[in-house]
């Protein structure tokens, strides 16, 4: 594919179609083999875990990720055997568990190319796939690793005050994954708190796939206080209480912590632990969503989950429990 | 403890090595200038927020993660993007506002680590191994761009004390040259020196370790200024991977005073900055 081609598919598209509701499986179909992947959210938030899943339940390979600081949702692609490219710029538990397991053995074992990237260095090849641009310059990364590691970055000269600058090619990705909270049928998304990359990501990408924790009509999205990402960059959105678990999705619930040392401690075991202990009980033994909601605890998880909001104690007791990995 | 340092260690004092390093780390943050935390660094977290509740009122305090500014967490969350981290902040910003604060010049200073640290201040944490891979790495976030744009740096690192092998060799934190140069020091991957480079940033400016403290001298090197009271400069020496330069004269790290000691211990009630003190440093005990 063309620079050409990449930038014309991601700025030229326009989705408008009424009702863009679908259901979860349908919107992991939308996903294909070998696909340059945007997953959005960050760390141990908004990750949308059930699209994940639902993708690894049909068994897709090959995929490509870019983005910025992720964490349980590229391990467990990664895990499962579904990644052959990485080009995050973080895969980790930051100190809290440490280094991503799955993650680092793919990477490792030749599984998964290692094309690792940096915070704003996506952010303008993002910019410049928003713009309609090739490329979009910068200042930083000349004198670090990366350009050795990306033949595709190139210097020039500024015409106009003759310093060095690196110039760093359009991205568009194939297919953003996201979660939100809100999101109404026509396709506007509704983000609380920190969007990280996500609207980056929607206007950028070739097809957009959300989960939200609820479809609501456009106007309580308004009083909600607007819309994060409008319905035209949006391929389908599915409804999906709990997408994000065990990230977190505030204001309906916080990050299950014993529910990632449980992984860690499986990722940690190896691959066949961790297709034993995770993959089997948590993704492929689960019919659906549904599934894996009963299998994480039902109503007892969601509750204890949905906790924090009652004060700092219960906030933090989400947290206190001793955990080992 | 003796096999890290050739001094005893003393484990009576009441200030733990995490609050030793939080107050050396706060003690590099100006007043009035904008810093940014990235995540998975809870020390840098409680470094800024003391520096902003004592000797910096007018720091502009932007959190790694939620890119929220100047908030009031009630208390750490063991991970970075979470609710409780933005809590009391007026407003956030979002990726692309943060990291163009940066390139156009408005980051005054900004944290950074790596699993190898150089002594011209460039660090790894994209991968080991030279010609094969032989350890991935988590990966540098935000830190490759940010080290070339920020105005100063504050690196840091809770492994700078190795024990040795069977065969008496360290695995250094702090080397010779990284293995992939993932942030930038104050020379480029083939040897240029930063300033030849025309970025915003003036590079490193400290090193905050377990065993003590370096400054950057006039070349861009590495150079111990402080130690920790439990530590001496041998022990350094045996523990860093390149030729130790020393400061004119070596101190001794101060503590943080017991109102500061408070304010770490209110900040974080759940101790989280204790996962980042390795398991053999959680009993190094120093008077305050």
């Amino acid at each position: 594919m063309s620079a050409r081609q990449a930038i014309d598919g991601g700025a030229g598209r326009v989705e408008t179609r009424a009702d863009k509701r679908l259901g979860l499986d349908d919107l992991a179909a939308m996903v294909a083999d070998g696909d340059v992947v945007a997953v959005g959210g960050g760390l141990s938030s908004r990750e949308p875990m059930a699209i994940l899943r639902a993708m690894l339940r049909r068994g897709v390979r090959d995929l490509r990720v870019v983005g910025s600081a992720h964490g349980i949702d590229v391990d467990l692609l990664c895990g499962a055997g579904a990644v052959s490219a990485s080009s995050e710029s973080y895969v980790g538990f930051e100190q809290d568990f440490g280094i991503a397991p799955n993650y680092r053995r793919a990477c490792e074992e030749g599984a998964v190319r290692v094309d690792d990237s940096c915070c704003y260095t996506v952010v303008q090849q993002l910019r410049a796939a928003v713009q309609g641009l090739p490329f979009m310059p910068m200042r930083s990364a000349r004198g670090t690793g990366f350009p050795g590691l990306h033949p595709e970055y190139k210097t020039m000269i500024c015409p106009y005050t003759g310093e060095e600058l690196l110039l760093v090619p359009a991205l568009v990705p194939d297919v953003a994954i996201l979660h939100a909270q809100y999101g109404d049928a026509h396709g506007n998304l509704r983000i609380e708190g920190p969007p990280v990359l996500d609207r980056l990501f929607a206007k950028a990408s070739r097809r957009v796939v959300a989960s939200v924790e609820q479809i609501v009509p456009t106007e309580r999205l308004v009083e909600l206080g607007g819309v994060t990402i409008p319905y035209f960059y949006v391929t389908a959105v599915a409804e999906v209480p709990m997408g994000a678990h065990p990230t977190a999705c505030y204001p309906f619930y916080g990050y299950d912590r014993p529910h990632t040392a449980d992984y860690y401690a499986a990722a940690r075991g190896g691959r066949e632990r961790f297709a034993a202990d995770y993959l089997a009980p948590f993704v492929h033994g689960c019919a659906d969503h549904a599934a894996y909601r009963r299998r994480i605890g039902g109503e007892e998880t969601d509750r204890r989950l949905a906790s924090w909001s009652t004060g700092t104690e219960a906030w933090m007791s989400l947290y206190r429990e001793a955990v080992d990995a | 403890m003796t096999h890290t340092r050739t001094t005893s260690t003393r484990t009576t004092g009441t200030c733990t090595l995490g609050e030793m390093m939080i107050g050396a780390i706060a003690r590099t943050i100006e007043d009035g200038t904008l810093a940014f935390h990235g995540y998975g660094s809870p020390l840098v977290q409680l470094a800024l927020h003391v520096a902003k509740r004592t000797h910096a009122p007018n720091l502009v305090l932007v959190a790694g993660a939620t890119y929220a500014v100047d908030p009031t967490p009630p208390f750490l969350s063991p991970t970075s993007n979470d609710w409780v981290m933005d809590r009391g902040a007026a407003l956030s910003l979002d990726i692309e506002e943060l990291f163009d604060l940066a390139a156009a010049g408005r980051m005054g200073r900004m944290f950074l680590s790596g699993l190898q640290i150089d002594r011209w201040g460039g660090c790894n944490v994209t991968s080991l191994g030279r010609d094969k891979l032989a350890m991935k790495l988590p990966g540098g976030g935000g830190g490759c761009n940010l080290s070339c744009d920020v105005d100063r740096v504050t690196l840091w690192t809770t492994g700078h004390g190795s024990a040795p092998d069977a065969s008496g060799r360290r695995r250094h934190r702090l080397v010779e040259a990284c293995d992939f140069v993932t942030s930038l020091g104050h020379r480029g991957v083939d040897g240029r020196d930063r300033r030849a480079l025309g970025h915003r940033g003036r590079g490193p400016q400290w090193i905050v370790t377990d065993l003590g403290v370096f400054d950057f001298d006039a070349e861009g090197h590495a150079r111990l200024c402080a130690v920790h009271p439990d530590v001496s400069i041998d022990d350094v020496r045996a523990n860093t991977g390149f030729e130790l330069r020393l400061a004119d004269t070596v101190a001794q790290v101060p503590p943080p005073d017991r109102d500061t000691l408070a304010l770490i211990r209110r900040l974080d009630p759940l101790n989280v900055h204790e996962h980042e003190i390795q398991a053999r440093d959680r009993d190094r005990r120093f008077d305050a």
